[in-house]
């Protein structure tokens, strides 16, 4: 039998490959436009109800509930498996049918932007009043306001949270393995299958999600420091 | 000029200006008094439209603005940037540092470049005697500070009327008194003042009128000599009731 320093030598350039290729491209991708689609919901869920707008906050309210609501692997494999078999004449006679790829960046956005979606309005609901009032009565827009004052301080706010979902996603992408992507889960399954060595290939996999969200911790670390400039006093 | 015309405005179930007229004159400065809840607040947070009254006119110069009607946008910010607010709590934007708080309007709402800004706010920071702290961020200053940079950032906006809701109420006296001494400057260059105060001596000494507001109705509309030296009844129990000397003066 090989050393386990052996194995973990011999299969440590493949797994990081497939992190470098699947995992840290899927996290990153899915969780920058989970984040535009969070901030869009959080303004959508925040704005006042009137007229036809009505219907666009019921769906941002049910997009939320449904994504929060559902364990994300059966997402994966209803948008993965599922969709193909939603065929309608005229429009998808056969099936909406997504490479791997395109299904699992999917719905990892949506599921993560349904959480983020939660964070960034309580972050902005956290931005006192006062902030809106005098952005307005110097004559600013509500876009201006949002862009300018609002937002700036709510990215502070929430930036904690964030990273909390920023994470979780990048572990909760090893279901991606279920859905054929080579990422590194999947390759560490494959090359326990032959040297049947579980405990060790399952060990380094776990060490490279460690290693992947360690980054993130200090990412989040630096970030703090930078957005929060402004709170610290003199000297 | 700003005049108001049987305006009316409520929260709830609760009439917090009940058909009020009252004109505010250009190059004056004029102070709402009046005790807690009275609805001096909501009248002067109407005139920067944070507040919408539900019913009653508003003239500004020539612009008119009908309450009983939805207000269009246009005519909102145009209202807004012609009155400059500066509220109890200064409510300065803590992520930019004090020179860009006063420069945001300039830049943002009325497209000035940057630099001719920037020189405008420190001219105004000088004013209020913090062109020093320029770079500081607000939570860096003590709340005297603050307010004046509020000051500051309302001036830039080159405001026909500067609205002032109880600028002072949330300071030290001593940090209260370096904010009057501004405000009392500006009140000197024939500024177009109205600021909502609980400090009688500060009214004394900076106002051309004074209207006292209770139960959203106004009370009294005239000059400051005869609101102090000439009082009806319940404007005497009122300024009585700020006083303890007239009670017990243990100086005498």
């Amino acid at each position: 039998m090989d050393s386990i320093w052996h194995i973990i030598i011999t299969s440590a350039p493949q797994i990081a490959v497939a992190g470098l290729k699947y995992t840290i491209p899927i996290a990153i991708i899915s969780f920058a436009l989970g984040l535009i689609l969070a901030i869009l919901t959080a303004l959508v869920k925040l704005s006042p109800k009137r007229g036809w707008f009505s219907i666009v906050r019921a769906i941002a309210y049910f997009y939320v509930w449904l994504f929060r609501s559902t364990p994300l692997l059966v997402q994966l494999f209803i948008v993965y498996f599922g969709l193909p078999y939603l065929k309608i004449q005229g429009i998808w006679p056969n099936g909406i049918q997504l490479d791997p790829w395109t299904a699992g960046i999917a719905t990892f956005s949506l599921n993560t932007g349904a959480y983020c979606a939660e964070t960034i309005r309580a972050a902005i609901l956290s931005i006192p009043q006062g902030q809106w009032e005098a952005a307005y009565s110097i004559g600013m827009t509500k876009p201006q306001v949002l862009k300018r004052i609002i937002l700036p301080q709510a990215a502070r706010v929430s930036l904690p949270p964030l990273s909390n979902s920023f994470i979780s996603l990048m572990k909760d992408t090893s279901l991606a393995a279920s859905i054929t992507i080579v990422e590194i889960f999947e390759v560490s399954q494959q090359i326990a299958a032959e040297n049947y060595q579980p405990l060790v290939m399952y060990t380094e996999a776990a060490a490279f999600y460690a290693i992947l969200c360690s980054l993130l911790s200090w990412l989040q670390g630096y970030l703090e420091k930078r957005t929060s400039r402004y709170l610290r006093p003199l000297n | 000029m700003i005049k108001l015309e049987h305006v009316n405005k409520t929260f709830g179930n609760h009439q917090a200006l009940t058909d009020l007229n009252v004109t505010f004159n250009a190059h004056e400065t004029t102070a709402i008094v009046g005790p807690s809840g009275s609805g001096k607040s909501t009248l002067l947070r109407s005139l920067n439209l944070l507040e919408r009254p539900e019913s009653g006119l508003y003239h500004f110069n020539d612009q008119v603005i009908d309450f009983s009607h939805p207000l269009a946008s246009k005519d909102v910010l145009s209202i807004r940037r012609k009155t400059g607010m500066v509220f109890q709590d200064y409510n300065l934007f803590p992520h930019l540092s004090v020179v860009k708080n006063v420069m945001e309007g300039p830049v943002q709402v009325l497209k000035q470049q940057p630099d001719a800004a920037r020189q405008t706010a420190m001219d105004l920071l000088d004013k209020v005697g913090l062109a020093d702290k320029a770079d500081a961020y607000p939570g860096q200053l003590s709340g005297g500070q603050q307010q004046r940079v509020a000051i500051a950032r309302s001036l830039a906006m080159d405001p026909e009327f500067i609205l002032l809701d109880e600028p002072t109420s949330a300071l030290d006296p001593e940090l209260e008194a370096g904010v009057l001494r501004v405000l009392l400057a500006l009140a000197q260059e024939n500024d177009s003042m109205i600021v909502v105060t609980h400090n009688m001596e500060f009214a004394r000494a900076v106002a051309d009128k004074i209207i006292f507001v209770e139960d959203g109705r106004i009370l009294f509309d005239g000059t400051p000599s005869d609101f102090f030296t000439k009082p009806n009844q319940r404007i005497a129990d009122f300024l009585a009731a700020m006083t303890f000397t007239t009670i017990s003066d243990k100086a005498k």
